[in-house]
């Protein structure tokens, strides 16, 4: 509430001692458009807690948009104020708002709330075996952020600037509570906020721009968990002749971090043929841990083996995290035609932590276990690039570019191992990569770019991580006419890790076609669509845990992805000439999780005044998947929007 | 009126002293210039030296023949050159961009005037960043480098709207006119809300360029985009779960969309954590080289109870109670 009152005695406190502006000519207007609408809907068939998880709309009076500015020139406090807002109403809505005072302020805040609700009940579902229906993993929640931002003086040589920005989520879901040999889902409350303050200036002269910036965060979780009810949990099986439940269950996580972080950056230009820049990127962040956990029934710890009927653990614990990253690149043109790009990053993490366990198991009000397991973690990341780039204009239409970069790393992360509960493992990266690419383009017609990324691999982090890797793209668009545009995209990533035990191999091919075809300034129609082809495989080794046999996991994705709209203008009738259009999208895979997602759409736009638009659209969802016959949904929904222009 | 010194509309000087040529040695090793280009340069050089002729004429006199583009000029918020605090171009904002227009102005001939937007990129971008200097991390990002210039996605003459696009319905069909293969992703049925227009794609990529691979953009000091929505997942963690950290989101999940539930890379959760976590490295005499080398975990994973690892993993991107990431 402060901060909000001292922003707007500065904005005005700005806008009365604002230079005086030779007079301009009042142009004063409010533009814009507002859409209002009522959404029904036929009645979900098959599953709907999985439509809720993908399209999520409801039925329901709408504002499906809000778009308005209004432009005051000579106004003493703004001269242009913005609003835009989005599905409200839905689960997913937005708004944004914006007022200018040129060469004085520039104010913009931007809202946005979207709801999470993820029900499937082909995942993470134990008890598929036994008919019971029930996602361990899902929930219903709400994240809504909010971001405000004031800068002083924009186009000024000095520009302070301040922002705020909080995002936060609460909502409910399922979880599990895990105790040895069992785990019971159990209903959970999460509950988080994260509040970043900043604040910097930039300095912006001719050849030389700097940007300082200082900022803090505030980070809390407050998730709770609570269940009073009897739970047998997912082990059907008794212990021993013991069947293990839960009867009562208190979880509450109380996390507070904070941190501050400064950047700075800088780009100069101290020649006409040198252009430098840096970065430089530090926060220092720290979080306090305190966790309560209190739960009843029957339980059983395996190591050391005993049944108890009560658990009461008290965890306090610390993280403290430093983290700073730096570049530095180089643009030089040493001729006209030629361009040397030279850049490096490094990126330093370094996360040390310790902790508290303190836990009293209780079978009988006498007989009582105390344990204390006292625990400290440590992950270090340390990682940097170096790149060279040369770009050489061939002509003025083409130009060629080749390089190389080099990665190198190190990193280590505590991973108990048998009989070494506190060991560590490193690992590193080095990787050295080959760049090419090429751009032509003849005036506005022809447009064409690709580029070539090749290592031969050495180190690297992981077993799927970027390895012995060819990455290819080209994009190309070519205005045949002035009412037909066509376009393609082309990409292509091969992954390979050789070695003995891992024979990991990846193919990631997308290949898309786009038109855009408006004969005539589209006065009668015009016709958009694209279409992807996306192929995936995926192989690598792994040892069957029961086993320890050695098998293959692979995963095979192939994907067709289209999407479409013609419109037509229909003959008029009086002053009013409706327009239809009729196209939608669909999404067919087959391979591992065969899957096809059809969204057919006609809409009938009828103009019924100079500022006023009536749509009718109709849509259709159908979702199926043949493996998991129980998630397929269909829906049909029809939508009225009136439009009001100005 | 006081005209600007004409050097300032000569975008590119051809470079010349013997700093220029030390400091290239010293930092490329690059002393070898083909005799081609020199001639070339020799050409361009005398055009310049034409352009120099030409002296600047306001852009009223640009407003004559020139009164629609003159008119939403009036919107744009450019037209602070026009009026701005920098003193240099008042009064010849059209001339800021296009150099100097008399020669323009008498013959009135399209070649006689500079249109950033018929330029090679390189040089189009110049005229942009002689003011927007503020995007450092411009220089090497991957549209720079495929001649995507600041003209391909703003258009200058226009409204506001038309010059920097906010509206996620907006940007997000901008970027899909060349990312085709990308925006189809979005049609797939798990995927961020881009479609539904919550959000776009300039919320995760900054076009100008980033410290991140993929333009991705950075949050707070250098983190990714992800976790100015997903806050949860920030940390730090008592205990890290290191890939979270190494490889980010996208060591897992499909960012723009997926086939898979929760955009995960593979359908079943317990293939994507095997495929790291392959019980290998304490199996075989040599340890592997690759992080991840657990010890077995003796899961009979026929039982669907164990198909799922998250099911008791429950805090699977970092906990701050439990090292095996169960609570």
């Amino acid at each position: 509430m402060r901060l909000a009152a001292l922003l707007f005695i500065s904005i005005a406190m700005l806008a009365q001692t604002a230079p005086e502006e030779k007079p301009v000519p009042a142009e004063r207007s409010l533009t814009g458009s507002v859409d209002l609408g009522y959404r029904w809907i036929s009645g979900v068939g098959g599953s709907f807690d999985t439509y809720r998880s993908i399209v999520d709309l409801g039925e329901g009076p709408k504002l499906f948009g809000v778009d308005l500015t209004l432009a005051q020139p000579g106004n003493k406090f703004f001269d242009r104020a913005e609003i835009h807002g989005n599905n409200w109403g839905d689960p997913y809505n937005t708004a944004r708002a914006r007022i200018v005072k040129t060469g004085i302020y520039d104010f913009s805040a931007d809202y946005r709330n979207i709801a999470y609700f993820n029900f499937l009940p082909s995942f993470a579902n134990p008890l598929i075996d036994r008919g019971v229906i029930l996602n361990e993993r899902s929930f219903d929640i709400h994240r809504r952020m909010a971001n405000f931002n004031l800068e002083l003086r924009p186009g000024a040589r000095i520009v302070p600037y301040v922002s705020y920005t909080r995002d936060s989520g609460h909502g409910r879901g399922i979880t599990s509570f895990v105790s040895d040999a069992n785990e019971y889902p159990v209903a959970t409350h999460p509950r988080d906020k994260n509040d970043d303050f900043r604040g910097g200036v930039r300095l912006v002269h001719k050849r030389l721009h700097v940007t300082i910036e200082e900022g803090g965060t505030r980070f809390k979780d407050d998730q709770n968990v609570f269940t009073s009810d009897h739970n047998s949990g997912n082990r059907s099986t008794p212990v021993l002749g013991q069947q293990l439940f839960l009867d009562r269950l208190v979880q509450a996580y109380g996390i507070r971090t904070s941190g501050s972080y400064t950047r700075a950056l800088l780009t100069a230009n101290p020649f006409e043929w040198l252009e430098l820049s840096g970065q430089f990127r530090y926060s220092q962040l720290h979080g306090d841990v305190s966790y309560n956990q209190d739960n009843s029934g029957q339980f059983v710890q395996l190591q050391p083996f005993l049944f108890f009927t009560r658990e009461v653990t008290l965890l306090s614990g610390q993280a403290s995290q430093p983290h700073i990253a730096g570049s530095f690149g180089a643009a030089l043109r040493p001729l006209r035609r030629l361009r040397i790009l030279e850049n490096w990053t490094t990126d330093r993490l370094h996360t040390a932590s310790s902790a508290l366990l303190d836990s009293q198991l209780f079978n009988t009000p006498a007989d009582t276990v105390t344990l204390s397991t006292p625990s400290a973690d440590r992950l270090v990341w340390n990682y940097s690039t170096q790149q060279i780039e040369v770009l050489f204009d061939v002509t003025s239409h083409l130009m060629i570019r080749a390089g190389h970069r080099y990665v190198w790393g190190n990193a280590s992360n505590r991973a108990p191992q048998l009989g070494d509960p506190s060991g560590i493992e490193t690992g590193e990266i080095r990787r050295q990569a080959g760049l090419a690419g090429i751009a032509f383009r003849t005036g506005q017609k022809l447009r064409l770019n690709a580029d070539f990324e090749g290592s031969p691999g050495d180190r690297t982090w992981f077993r799927t991580s970027l390895n012995e890797y060819r990455k290819f793209r080209a994009r190309a668009s070519y205005q045949l006419f002035n009412s037909l545009l066509l376009a393609a995209d082309f990409s292509l990533l091969n992954n390979n890790n050789p070695a003995p035990d891992i024979q990991y191999s990846l193919r990631n091919r997308n290949t898309s076609l786009a038109l855009e075809w408006a004969p005539a300034g589209a006065k009668r129609f015009s016709l958009s669509g694209e279409y992807t082809r996306s192929t995936l495989s995926s192989d690598a080794l792994f040892r069957i845990p029961q086993t320890l046999e050695q098998d293959r996991s692979f995963y095979r994705d192939r994907a067709h992805i289209a999407s479409g709209f013609l419109d037509l203008h229909l003959p008029a009738s009086g002053r009013v000439t409706p327009r239809l259009s009729f196209g939608g999208s669909f999404f067919k895979a087959s391979g591992t999780r065969p899957t096809s997602y059809y969204q057919p759409a006609i809409n009938l736009f009828i103009p019924i005044g100079p500022h006023v638009e009536w749509t009718t659209q109709w849509r259709w969802y159908g979702f199926r998947e043949p493996l998991y016959g129980y998630e397929d949904f269909r829906s049909n929904q029809l939508m009225v929007v009136l439009r009001l222009t100005r | 009126m006081t005209w600007p010194p004409p050097s300032r509309c000569a975008v590119f000087t051809p470079p010349g002293g013997r700093a220029m040529w030390l400091a290239a040695a010293l930092f490329f090793g690059l002393l070898r210039v083909p005799a081609a280009t020199q001639a070339q340069e020799k050409t361009e050089a005398k055009a310049e030296a034409k352009t120099e002729a030409k002296t600047y004429v306001g852009s009223e006199v640009c407003q004559a023949c020139h009164e629609e583009v003159f008119k939403n000029f009036q919107k744009n918020p450019h037209r602070s050159v026009e009026t701005g605090s920098r003193a240099e171009w008042k009064g010849n904002a059209c001339e800021s961009c296009h150099g100097p227009g008399s020669k323009h102005a008498e013959a009135a001939e399209a070649a006689e005037i500079r249109n950033p937007a018929k330029l090679p990129a390189a040089q189009s971008e110049a005229v942009c960043l002689a003011c927007h200097s503020n995007k450092p991390p411009r220089v090497q990002s991957s549209h720079a480098k495929n001649e995507v210039a600041c003209v391909t996605c703003h258009t200058m003459h226009k409204s506001q709207e038309e010059l920097v696009r906010r509206a996620p319905a907006a940007v997000n069909q901008q970027c899909a006119g060349c990312h085709t293969s990308v925006s189809a992703q979005f049609r797939k049925p798990y995927h961020h809300r881009l479609a539904e227009n919550a959000m776009s794609c300039v919320d995760c990529h900054n076009p100008h360029g980033s410290f991140l691979a993929a333009s991705q953009r950075t949050v707070f000091a250098s983190e990714p985009a992800c976790v100015q929505c997903h806050a949860d997942k920030r940390g730090p963690f008592v205990f890290e779960h290191a890939p979270v950290r190494l490889e980010g989101c996208a060591g897992c999940h499909q960012p723009h969309g997926s086939s898979n539930p929760r955009m995960l890379a593979r359908p079943q959760v317990r293939t994507l954590c095997l495929e790291c976590h392959a019980n290998i490295g304490v199996t075989t005499a040599q340890p592997t080289t690759t992080l991840g080398g657990i010890p077995p975990a003796f899961h009979d994973l026929r039982s669907p109870r164990y198909q799922n690892c998250t099911i008791c993993h429950v805090k699977i991107h970092g906990s701050n109670v439990s090292r095996a990431l169960l609570r």
